[in-house]
């Protein structure tokens, strides 16, 4: 599965955008099964956190800093490290 | 000394209790009421003696590069000097700009009634950013390689304390182009403080916000340009200012709670022409035509640039005339920047 990230927000406002493919890449195959983008609640609009949006094959969602815990975390920080 | 007479007083007692349940329950109400416009409307701060002197109550604690906040608190208002530069920069900067706000406002703290400041430093790891949560503000060391330490700038801290006056007052939406204008007025306050603390007037200020915060070896003057957005940086690992000026350059986006932090350029733009039109300390008149604006009750929390720019003209005609040179200079910079009224 293709998974795309864009961190955008912050008070700098710097974008960062990261990509990565489950079948190619093991440590977000065993991410992804455990991420549910549909679960997750509107994103606060807290002054200067990040924003981010999260692609799961085609299946987006965006949601904030204080939002992201557990695997999806991991998953976000694990793509964001592999800048596209 | 602190104003009193807040209704909410109660609940902001409530909020610092010990009772972790009590005081999520209080915080929660207080967050509420923040935005709740009608009532907040309704609260009377005492107005303060003329004389009065305002003193800042500041707290800082260290997340220890963790995400938990506030952390565990280092300094207290009064208390002597941690050590830690980090620290005790970031509690004088609280300082400076709480002394600019009463000096040029006559505003007692964030909420204009001596509201406890908080700042927590040190959060998270390699952390690049800075930010107002709806009752503190925080700030990360940056990873030394794009960024370092947020408690560095002055403005960075006149920015995200603004993020709070505007939370108690306009509470502008923070999405689309009341967010731009929310993040506009954060920018405008954050680089008035930086100009009041050095005396700058509007012709020797630099217009930049960030200047300091940038590592070693990036390409960039600062983060954003008043003067001429679009222009703070440009290097190969950070990027390029992607802030428009002008309404022709609008970036029409959903990322970034609608580009807040992009078209925020354009109205950060239509204040430097009209400082730099009127001359002099742009705290005084320039400052005060967007303060007056901000804080007065009649501005929309869903406010666009042309209200917004329609509110500061009928502010600069109340504080000046409507044909005075200080109401012509804020018709004509909206009309340079775009921005029908």
């Amino acid at each position: 599965m293709k998974v795309r990230v864009v961190r955008s927000g912050g008070f700098a406002g710097v974008e960062r955008h990261g990509e990565s493919d489950s079948d190619r890449d093991p440590v977000l195959a065993g991410l992804v099964g455990r991420v549910d983008l549909g679960a997750l609640p509107p994103p606060g609009r807290i002054p200067d956190q990040y924003q981010y949006d999260i692609e799961i094959d085609g299946v987006g969602a965006t949601v904030g800093e204080t939002q992201l815990s557990g695997p999806l975390r991991e998953l976000v920080h694990h793509v964001l490290g592999r800048p596209r | 000394m602190r104003c009193t007479i807040v209704p909410p007083h109660i609940l902001e007692r409530v909020a610092e209790a010990d009772d972790p349940a009590l005081r999520d329950i209080a915080r929660r109400s207080l967050a509420l009421s923040s935005g709740a416009r009608a009532e907040r409307h309704a609260y009377t701060v005492r107005p303060a003696e003329p004389n009065e002197d305002f003193v800042p109550n500041r707290t800082i604690a260290d997340a220890g590069h963790k995400e938990t906040l506030p952390g565990r608190t280092v300094r207290t208002e009064g208390g002597r000097e941690t050590g830690d530069k980090v620290a005790d920069q970031a509690y004088a900067w609280l300082g400076t700009t709480f002394d600019f706000y009463e000096a040029a406002y006559r505003r007692n703290s964030i909420d204009g009634a001596g509201m406890k400041l908080l700042s927590t430093v040190h959060y998270g790891k390699d952390y690049d950013n800075a930010f107002w949560n709806g009752h503190q503000m925080v700030y990360g060391d940056g990873d030394g390689t794009l960024f370092v330490e947020f408690t560095g700038a002055l403005d960075v801290t006149g920015h995200e304390l603004t993020h709070g006056v505007t939370q108690h007052t306009a509470n502008l939406d923070y999405y689309g182009q009341a967010g731009a204008l929310n993040e506009s007025v954060s920018d405008v306050f954050g680089s008035l403080v930086k100009q009041w603390h050095k005396g700058q007037t509007a012709d020797q200020a630099d217009w930049l916000i960030g200047q300091g915060i940038l590592a070693p070896g990036v390409h960039g003057e600062g983060l954003r340009s008043l003067k001429a957005p679009g222009t703070a940086y440009d290097d190969p690992k950070l990027g390029k200012d992607p802030q428009p000026g002008t309404m022709d350059k609008y970036v029409q986006t959903y990322r970034d709670n609608g580009g807040v932090h992009i078209n925020s350029g354009i109205p950060n733009h239509a204040f430097y022409l009209v400082a730099t039109s009127i001359g002099g300390h742009a705290w005084e008149k320039s400052g005060k035509i967007w303060y007056d604006t901000l804080t007065g009750g009649k501005l929309a929390n869903k406010a666009d640039f042309a209200a917004f720019a329609g509110a500061t003209v009928a502010t600069a005609a109340r504080l000046y005339g409507d044909g005075a040179d200080e109401t012509k200079a804020v018709r004509s910079a909206w009309k340079k920047v775009g921005v029908k009224i």
